[in-house]
């Protein structure tokens, strides 16, 4: 495999940004994923190359250390602003039709909730592993979450809530996603959310960590 | 002479008077104190620097006599509203004469700071802002804990450890008649009808009060969070 993208992999992995950055210690002075995902594109590596042979790898490993404990919040935050500064370079790649994302997941804190923490993680995680991302923020009734699913047809949904009373607010948005569009998978998170919850609700998966999800879309979409 | 079940409590605090446990939070950002690497030890300098400036840290308690009645195993009252906490909690107040209602909060200023950077381009520097906040509010409940506890002592009383709406199946939507035992907005915090405090970084509950009960520590077996701020304290 080309070199440029095993290191560009590393890069997100540890969440190397630029050469200027100071984070990792052990990668100071290096090039970053800025500056590698640019020259990997002038060098020729085709867009889509650089997202599933670089980018995605990296942040795969990141989400399993995540999962097992082994880094913590500040380190995936730092991989995905790594991540996210090499699709700057990228993006005109995607908006030309040239590169391609595996599909589209849009997700939101539920309504009368307003953590936001835990599902930025998610919506890191899932574009990390080459998935189109709508973040419709905090508070959101079932109303947003039906339009972005008529923007955006076939789309998987993720639903996050915190507290046992906004629980509520997620059972109701599920069961109006399942009468508007039955097809529509529902994916639900959140601290006191469990399993037992989500077959209760009709919700299609509950995950207790963004890697979770990543292997219910890598199953169902890509 | 004043009934002391009518007087509320309420103090705000400087960051330099909060006990905060450092160490913790670097291992909240993935490291050892002595081993936190750039950006992280910068930020955390500057994240410390800057709660210097804070002036809505703020404490409240109110005083009330604690009632058990009705289904006393697995409910408390405070004055006549009904709490109801559990099985878990209700054993832990069983012998409390008084109850401490209480709200803390590590205020408006650090909840919204974090909140801006964790949507801005530094979401690093806005996550060390929001672990700072639930320390603070956790270190203003502390704190309270400790008014309390020399307030009462000095009429031979101890108290229990600290108890909130949300845990140990004490249901958080009770949170809403907690709040009804203060003024509006206690502390500035508010309560949404999805029982949400605002602040972010808020804490409410109780704490027993009464000759004969006993401090314990959390009784974790009964809960299966396993990274819950309790655990262990
Ligand atoms: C830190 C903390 C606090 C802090 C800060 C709170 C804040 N909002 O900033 C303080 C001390 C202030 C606090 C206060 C309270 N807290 Co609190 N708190 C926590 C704690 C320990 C961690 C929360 C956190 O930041 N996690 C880190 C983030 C990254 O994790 P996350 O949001 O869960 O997201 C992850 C997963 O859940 C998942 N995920 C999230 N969304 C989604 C969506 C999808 C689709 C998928 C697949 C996955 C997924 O992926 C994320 C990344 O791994 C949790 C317990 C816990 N260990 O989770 C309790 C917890 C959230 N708190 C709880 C409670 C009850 C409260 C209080 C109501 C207590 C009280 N009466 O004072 C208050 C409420 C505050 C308010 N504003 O209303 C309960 C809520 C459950 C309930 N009973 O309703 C919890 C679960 C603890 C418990 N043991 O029950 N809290």
């Amino acid at each position: 495999m080309n070199e440029l993208l095993t290191k560009l992999a590393e890069c997100v992995e540890f969440g190397k940004i630029n050469k200027a950055a100071p984070f990792p210690p052990q990668m100071k002075g290096q090039d970053g994923a800025d500056e590698i995902t640019r020259q990997a594109l002038d060098s020729g590596v085709p867009a889509q190359d650089i997202l599933g042979e670089g980018l995605m790898p990296g942040m795969e490993r990141v989400g399993i250390k995540f999962r097992e404990n082994k880094v913590f919040v500040p380190q995936v935050l730092m991989s995905a602003k790594a991540m996210s500064t090499a699709m700057v370079h990228l993006k005109p790649y995607f908006a030309s039709g040239e590169a391609k994302q595996k599909g589209t997941f849009i997700i939101g804190t539920v309504q009368g909730d307003l953590h936001d923490i835990g599902k930025n993680l998610v919506a890191m995680m899932v574009e990390g592993n080459g998935y189109k991302v709508v973040d419709l923020g905090t508070d959101c009734p079932a109303e947003k979450y039906l339009a972005a699913i008529r923007e955006n047809p076939g789309a998987v949904i993720g639903l996050s809530a915190l507290l046992t009373t906004t629980m509520t607010s997620m059972e109701k948005i599920t069961r109006e996603i399942k009468n508007a569009f039955p097809e529509t998978l529902v994916a639900v998170g959140g601290a006191p959310v469990n399993d037992d919850f989500r077959l209760k609700i009709g919700a299609d998966v509950y995950a207790p960590d963004p890697q979770g999800v990543v292997e219910f879309l890598n199953t169902k979409i890509a | 002479m004043m009934n002391i079940a009518d007087v509320i409590f309420e103090q705000t605090y400087r960051f330099d008077e909060l006990t905060i446990d450092l160490d913790q939070l670097s291992r909240d950002l993935g490291y050892e104190f002595d081993d936190l690497p750039e950006p992280f030890a910068g930020y955390l300098e500057q994240v410390v620097d800057d709660c210097r400036h804070l002036t809505d840290i703020c404490g409240t308690y109110r005083l009330m006599d604690c009632v058990h009645s009705g289904d006393g195993a697995r409910t408390v009252m405070a004055g006549n509203v009904e709490f109801k906490v559990g099985k878990t909690i209700a054993n832990e107040l069983l012998r409390a004469e008084k109850l401490a209602v209480f709200v803390c909060t590590a205020g408006k200023t650090i909840s919204e700071k974090s909140a801006v950077f964790l949507k801005g381009d530094d979401p690093v520097l806005g996550y060390v802002y929001d672990i700072m906040g639930s320390a603070i509010t956790e270190a203003v409940g502390d704190e309270i804990q400790q008014v309390i506890s020399r307030e009462v002592s000095l009429l031979g009383e101890k108290i229990t450890n600290r108890y909130s709406p949300g845990y140990c199946h004490w249901n958080v939507a009770d949170q809403h008649k907690l709040f009804s035992l203060f003024p509006a907005a206690p502390c500035g915090v508010t309560l949404t009808a999805s029982a949400l405090m605002h602040p972010v970084k808020s804490i409410s509950g109780v704490i027993g009060i009464g000759k004969n009960v006993v401090f314990r520590h959390y009784q974790c077996d009964l809960c299966n969070m396993p990274n819950c701020v309790y655990r262990g304290k």
